[in-house]
Formats: C-alpha cells, sequence, structure tokens
C-alpha cells in the first residue's frame, strides 16, 4: 500500500475483518477478565464465544485496557515502514485504552503518533478508521477524523441495564430506570462519550420503532450501520428498514465485541452512525 | 508519561492521573462495596457515596494544569467537601483535607512526602470523628499510612512502591476489619468504607504503574459474603433521621458545634475549614439541629431523609430508587395516586415526586391531592389518578390552586405505569401530557377479583363470590378461579396483537394462585412475555396490563 502512515485501533470499534484486511488497519485489542482468565477481545475469543460462555458463567466478567507497552509494541513495528499513524480509540471517559496509547506512543522515539479520543464506542472507530485510511496524508487524515469526532452517535437498546451497571458505566437513576419494572432504555452515546437515556418503553418491539423514528430525526448521516449482539435477525430487520428510509447508505451489520459486550449484555441492539 | 524510572516525585498532574485512576477503579467496583453494607440502615450505599464524592474531588482536578501537586490536592479537599455524602464520604473528605494540609506549599513530593501526607491524611481522619472506631475506614486509612511510612524508609523507596505499599497496608488491614467488630463478624463481610479506601489507593498504583497492573488486583475479590444474606433487624423507637448540610459562615468552630450538636443525636460528624462545615447527624429532632445550625451560619444543601422508611424500604425492596433525586430544572412535577406498597415502590421508582395514597375503596380527597400538589417544587404538576373514581376529585384539583395542573385520566395502574413510563424530564409539560397520554391509552388493562353481590352486568351474570374479569373497566368474565378468568380476558383482547403481559399480584393472592396463573398465561400463550411485579394491591388479588 502506498500510504505512508499507519492506521491503528482497538477492538472496541468492532472492525469488520474484511476493512481491517482491505485498509490495513492494526487493531490492539482490549482484555476481558474471567475471574483469573484474560482473553483478548477478538483475539483470544471471539464475540459468539464470549456470548456462550457470558450465559454459562454466574459471575460477571470484567475488562481492562490494553497495556501502553502492548501499544507501544505496535507503534515500534509500524514505525519500520511508516513515517507516523493515527491511533483512534473508544472515548477516554468510557475506558483508559487512549490514555494507554498516549503513554505508549511516548515510548516510541522519533515516530509521530497522533491519538485520537473518539469520543464514542462501537463502529462509528470502524468508520472514522475508513476515513483515515482512505486520506492522503497523516495530516489530512487527522483532520478529516477530528471533524467527525462529534458527530459520531451511537443509539443503543440493551436487553437489560445490569451489565452496564455492574460495569459503573451508568447509574440507574441515570438510566431514568425504577427499581422494580423491567424497562427498555433507549441510551444515546454522543460527543465526549456522554451517555443520556432518550427514551424507555416497556417492549422490545416499541424500543425497535422508537430507534429507527430517533434516527430519522437525526438526518441527514454521513454513515450508519447497525450492531448487535447475538440479535442478527432483529439486526437484519431494522437494516431493511433503515435501507428503505436511506437508500444511498450501505448499512453494514456489525457484532458487539467481548469487551463491549460485557458492558452491554446480550441481545443489546445499536444503530451507529456519523452525521453529516 | 511516566516511564520506568522517571517517577521521581509526585508533582501535581501525576497526583492528579492518580485520582482519576482512583476513581476509575472505584467506578468499576463500587458495586461491590455497595454490598458490603451491614449497618441495619445505611445512610445510601458506601459505595456509591464514596464514588459520589471522589467524583466531585476530582471534578475540577480534571480541568486543572497545576503543575504543583498542592494546588491540586486543595482543589480535591474542596471538592470532596462540597460532594461528601454519607458517612465513609465524608470521612474520605477529611482524608483528602489532611493530605491537601499536609502537602501545603509543595510543588512536588519526594516518596517519604508522599508517606508522611498519607500519615496525616489518616490523622485528619481520626481528628473529624468524633468517637473513632477501629475496623473502620479509619483503621485502613491509618495502616495504610504506617506501610507507606514503612516503604518510604526504605533507601530504595520509590513513589510506586510507597503507593504500593499503601494498597497492601489497606488491603491488609481490611482483611482484619471483621476481627475488630463485631457487626462485621456476624454479617461475615469486611468494612465497607475500608474497602472502598483500599480500592482508591489500589486505582492510583494502577495509574503511576507503567505497564502493565499489578497482577492482584486481577484476581477475584470476594472475601466477603453479600449484604442481602445478613438479617436486619428493626430495634425499637425507629431510627429518626439521617440530617445533612453544609454552614457557610466566619471563624466556625468545628468542636464547639459537634459538641453541640452531639446531645442532639449521634453518629455525629462536624468537619471543614472555618468558612465551611459539613454536619452529619442521625436525629429525632431534625428541627432543633437545623435551628442551632441556622445560629452559626447559612445553612446549605439540607437533607434530611426519614430513615425508619428507608429501612423498610430497604427491607422491601432491593436496592433503593435513590431519593437523592435532584429537582428538574424547567418540567412539571409528577404526582400519583397510588396504594399497594408494591405499587407505590414502582411509582416511586419511575420518577414520580409525590404519591398519595388511596385508590379503589380508599379515595383520596381534593385536599389530600392539592397538598401534594403544593408540596412538590414545581408550578405545573401533572396528576394521575390511576382510578375511575379518584379521577372527579382530581379534576377538582385544577381550579384551586396557582399552579398549573394536568390531569391525565387513567383510570387504572397499567394506564398510569404506562403514562408514567412516558415521562420524560427534559420535555415541556404539554408534550410530556400528549405523550403520556397516548401510551396510556395503548395498554390494556385486565382487573381480576371477586364479586361482591349477585349482579348481571354487561350481558355477564355473576354470583357473589364468583372471580371476574374487567377488561379496561368492563365486566366481561365471570368464573370459578383466576386462571381460567385470565386466561379468557386474554382471548378476549386477542393475545397475538401483544407482547408482554406485567401481573401486578395483590395482598390477596397466595403464592400458588401466583404461581399458577403464570403458568396458566405462558402455556396458553407462549410467545407472551409475562412480568409479574408485587403490587400488593387491596381487592384486586391481579392486575395485569397487555401491551
Amino acid at each position: 500500500m502506498a500510504r505512508t502512515f499507519g492506521v491503528v485501533t482497538d477492538s472496541t470499534a468492532d472492525l469488520p475483518a474484511e476493512w481491517r484486511e482491505r485498509y490495513g488497519i492494526e487493531v490492539v485489542p482490549l482484555k476481558v477478565l474471567f475471574g483469573k482468565e484474560t482473553l483478548r477481545d477478538g483475539v483470544d475469543m471471539t464475540s459468539d464465544e464470549f456470548f456462550t460462555r457470558l450465559a454459562a458463567s454466574s459471575s460477571l466478567p470484567t475488562t481492562s485496557a490494553p497495556s501502553p507497552g502492548e501499544f507501544a509494541e505496535v507503534y515500534q513495528r509500524l514505525a519500520k515502514d511508516h513515517d507516523g499513524c493515527i491511533s483512534i480509540h473508544i472515548g477516554a471517559r468510557l475506558s483508559a485504552t487512549a490514555e494507554a496509547a498516549r503513554v505508549g506512543a511516548e515510548a516510541v522515539e522519533g515516530f509521530k503518533v497522533n491519538v485520537i479520543d473518539s469520543q464514542s464506542v462501537s463502529m462509528p472507530l470502524a468508520f472514522l478508521c475508513r476515513v483515515a485510511a482512505e486520506s492522503e496524508t497523516l495530516d489530512q487524515a487527522t483532520a478529516a477524523v477530528e471533524q467527525r469526532v462529534p458527530k459520531c452517535r451511537v443509539l443503543a437498546l440493551l436487553d437489560t441495564l445490569r451489565y452496564l451497571e455492574m460495569g459503573g458505566r451508568l447509574s440507574r437513576a441515570q438510566a431514568m430506570i425504577g427499581t422494580m419494572l423491567d424497562l427498555k432504555p433507549l441510551l444515546l452515546v454522543s460527543e465526549n462519550a456522554e451517555i443520556k437515556p432518550v427514551d424507555r418503553v416497556r417492549t422490545r418491539s416499541r424500543a425497535i420503532q422508537r430507534m429507527i423514528e430517533f434516527v430519522r430525526g437525526e438526518q441527514p448521516i454521513e454513515r450508519l450501520a447497525v450492531m448487535h449482539a447475538q440479535a442478527p435477525d432483529e439486526a437484519e430487520g431494522i437494516a431493511a428498514e433503515l435501507r428503505k428510509e436511506f437508500p444511498d447508505q450501505e448499512i453494514p451489520l456489525g457484532q458487539i465485541g467481548c469487551v463491549l459486550g460485557t458492558h452491554t449484555g446480550p441481545k443489546a441492539l445499536g444503530l451507529v452512525y456519523i452525521k453529516a | 508519561m511516566v516511564a520506568t524510572g522517571k517517577t521521581t516525585g509526585v508533582d501535581g498532574q501525576l497526583f492528579k492521573r492518580a485520582l482519576l485512576g482512583s476513581l476509575s477503579w472505584l467506578a468499576t467496583n463500587h458495586e461491590e462495596v455497595n454490598r458490603l453494607n451491614v449497618f441495619p440502615v445505611p445512610d445510601g450505599d458506601t459505595g456509591t457515596n464514596m464514588l459520589l464524592t471522589l467524583q466531585s474531588a476530582v471534578e475540577d482536578v480534571k480541568e486543572s494544569n497545576a503543575a504543583e501537586v498542592s494546588k491540586i490536592a486543595k482543589l480535591a479537599s474542596h471538592g470532596s467537601l462540597m460532594g461528601a455524602r454519607g458517612n465513609s464520604g465524608v470521612i474520605l473528605s477529611q482524608i483528602f483535607r489532611g493530605f491537601a494540609r499536609a502537602v501545603e506549599g509543595k510543588s512536588s513530593l519526594t516518596p517519604a512526602e508522599l508517606a508522611a501526607a498519607f500519615e496525616e491524611a489518616a490523622n485528619a481522619a481520626y481528628r473529624a470523628v468524633n468517637k473513632p472506631t477501629e475496623g473502620t475506614i479509619l483503621t485502613v486509612a491509618r495502616e495504610a499510612g504506617r506501610a507507606a511510612g514503612t516503604a518510604a524508609s526504605n533507601p530504595d523507596a520509590t513513589v510506586p512502591r510507597v503507593i504500593a505499599a499503601a494498597a497492601a497496608g489497606a488491603r491488609s488491614a481490611v482483611l482484619k476489619t471483621p476481627t475488630q467488630l463485631q457487626i462485621l463478624r456476624d454479617a461475615g463481610v469486611v468494612d465497607a468504607g475500608g474497602f472502598g479506601l483500599q480500592l482508591i489507593l489500589e486505582g492510583m498504583l494502577k495509574s503511576v504503574e507503567e505497564s502493565e497492573p499489578i497482577a492482584s488486583l486481577n484476581e477475584p475479590r470476594r472475601p466477603v459474603v453479600a449484604a442481602s444474606q445478613v438479617g436486619l433487624a428493626l430495634p425499637e423507637g425507629g431510627w429518626g433521621y439521617c440530617t445533612e448540610f453544609l454552614i457557610e459562615g466566619n471563624n466556625l468552630d468545628t468542636d464547639l458545634i459537634r459538641g453541640q450538636i452531639e446531645s442532639l443525636g449521634n453518629s455525629v460528624l462536624v468537619v471543614g475549614e472555618p468558612e465551611l462545615v459539613k454536619v452529619h447527624v442521625h436525629t429525632d429532632d431534625p428541627t432543633s439541629v437545623i435551628n442551632l445550625a441556622g445560629g452559626y451560619g447559612k445553612v446549605l444543601k439540607l437533607s434530611v431523609g426519614d430513615m425508619s422508611t428507608q429501612h423498610r424500604r430497604i427491607l422491601e425492596a432491593a436496592g433503593g430508587a435513590g431519593d437523592a433525586r435532584p429537582p428538574r430544572p424547567n418540567g412539571a412535577g409528577l404526582v400519583a395516586v397510588v396504594a399497594g406498597r408494591g405499587l407505590v415502590d414502582i411509582f416511586r421508582g419511575l420518577g414520580v415526586d409525590a404519591i398519595i395514597e388511596g385508590g379503589q375503596t380508599m379515595n383520596p380527597s381534593t385536599q389530600d391531592m392539592l397538598t401534594a400538589i403544593e408540596s412538590v417544587p414545581y408550578e405545573e404538576v401533572i396528576l394521575l389518578p390511576n382510578n375511575g373514581n379518584v379521577i372527579p376529585a382530581a379534576k377538582q384539583v385544577v381550579g384551586l390552586t396557582k399552579k398549573k395542573v394536568h390531569v391525565i385520566e387513567t383510570h387504572s395502574v397499567p394506564q398510569g405505569v404506562s403514562a408514567v413510563v412516558a415521562f420524560r424530564p427534559e420535555r415541556a409539560g404539554d408534550e410530556n401530557v400528549r405523550a403520556m397520554k397516548a401510551e396510556a391509552e395503548r395498554v390494556q388493562t385486565i382487573e381480576v377479583t371477586h364479586a361482591v353481590r349477585d349482579t348481571r352486568s354487561n350481558g355477564v351474570k355473576v354470583k357473589k363470590g364468583d372471580v371476574i374479569g374487567l377488561i379496561n373497566d368492563r365486566l366481561e368474565i365471570a368464573g370459578d378461579d383466576y386462571s381460567e378468568v385470565v386466561n379468557k380476558a386474554l382471548r378476549k383482547l386477542g393475545p397475538d396483537t401483544y407482547e408482554l403481559v406485567t401481573v401486578y399480584r395483590g395482598e390477596q393472592a397466595s403464592d400458588a394462585e401466583l404461581k399458577s396463573l403464570e403458568s396458566a398465561i405462558r402455556s396458553s400463550y407462549p410467545a407472551l412475555e409475562v412480568e409479574v411485579q408485587q403490587g400488593g394491591q387491596q381487592h384486586y388479588p391481579f392486575i395485569l396490563s397487555v401491551e
């Protein structure tokens, strides 16, 4: 590839394998910890394997960011045949990953690393990686990505808030959720990786309708994808519905990875997009 | 930023990163701290209180680029005092204060100075507490300080080693807490506040360690039993009120104030600066406490919680909704008429600001509703009668107050729940009313009860004692048992168009009746999701919402 700079992201980008190859994107895995066992997201364990194990596990796993050293290794490797790289990561408010990347980058002398806090999570990062990979220079890539960072959105429907709460990413009060009723909250991750509830309903089918209505109100949209955790049929249904409204969009389906899945739990659905 | 060997001293930015590390580690684990709460009346969950306190400590720190450790420590000290919640949170704020005092005027700390600051932080915490108890966060703070001091006296001492020693000292002190406190021993848990402090130190360590976090941090940490297994006994005489506030004034004397407040209650904490003092007390007479405080200066951020109520709620339902909900900025208040303890909790959990007890046979008065409406801090109020018999009185309220009152004519509990679920705090009143009405109308209600006399209604003949089913307030079915009547009612509604049945179980329904109803619905309509809630309502053994 003629590109003189590298593109790096982390496993929470839910980067489709095909894009990874096509664009030569490096993915540094976060980790899932089942008790004493540490597994690298997407390397030691696939999303499907993860959710199978989650269902069987009596205690919830925890997650951890890559170490600065793990980033340094990747940068070191890229430094051999690149002038620099852009490293696009999960919002610093949600994970220590971007901070680890920053520290790792300082350990590699003479190699320019532009660490981007995407302020988001999941496939918006994959979209940003594509934007970067299609740029000609590192500066152009950085500018194009930074310009889109405030426009990344994730609209999520979780089957239960249990996982998000256990991970400490959201309190019950924040989610406007009473303790007793099994409500379906729609959560929006917007600028600065702020997670806020935008709606709550009682049934899943109503929630899916509301998601589509919400995104309709967010036009114009540059790129759009549907994410799911073990719910491919519903995700395909949503994508089909959305393709009618956004005929120019490719609307890929993406699978939620192990680390993100630790916080969403199974049966989560997400509409992820970058506003135009 | 902190590469191996480079860490020589603790400057402002390193300390800032350490605090952020603490915050993220405590945030990740605070639920575990919450599970350790064994005191009969938690003033709130310890883990959450400490987390919120720490968040407040870090708030201003996050924005600061100060290079001097003294400046960052001062910001943390001030922030934690303003945000302190609960006992452990208040003590944590004193730990920060002691630390800030110890590092005053310093731009960077040597390992020895860091250790000394840890020790001074623990001392300050001891001084702030009226009757220091061993086996609590105080002990853990002291042992952490001691361990740090020992590590610092080693010629090879580094900052990470001192912090690692403090964390290890904290951890071993935490494990010993059950040997020091009977209540912990009885419950088979370690001290929650102490464990929280351990997490804070571990978080610091994680953030200053250069590469992988130390292995021991990733081990599953369950040396403890969940507090839910601990029986909670309510002592006679109740618990009084957990009263917390700040006093803003001049030359405030914490010792003097503490002495006076002690005569009015227990669990007294009085801490702070000459200009700002935080008070926490459990008292039967909050008014006298507040009057006393008012003599010293301006009373701010007052919170008074009835601990008997808190206690009851904890026994009934694991995890409260958090009563300390801040008022919403612009929107409308929500007031509902509800009967049944379970239903009251459900409505509260959904965000209702005031509840008037009442319903089927106990219809609340207009005055009752008016009082409730006046009690909420909003100029616009949405009122949910949740019963056909209550609607008329509810509608009268509209002209009796200066407040703008919207009555959404909910005829049943399911309609009320649906309406409240659709409520969005950020939306304007009119907009909320529209959305709530629409949702209330979408839901179908089935009410199951016994006929109180022979009658014929709506073409259905019933004998006294029969089980009868009402669909949306109309008598539609009579039969011999609950399951049969509910199944028939569902068939009438056409279950194919619905997804979820919520069963609100009334006081009269037995476990066996509930079980057989559940399994009858599931076997007849396998596509329907069934959710059971303890409604606790009288007169109706079952109320069902179908949507």
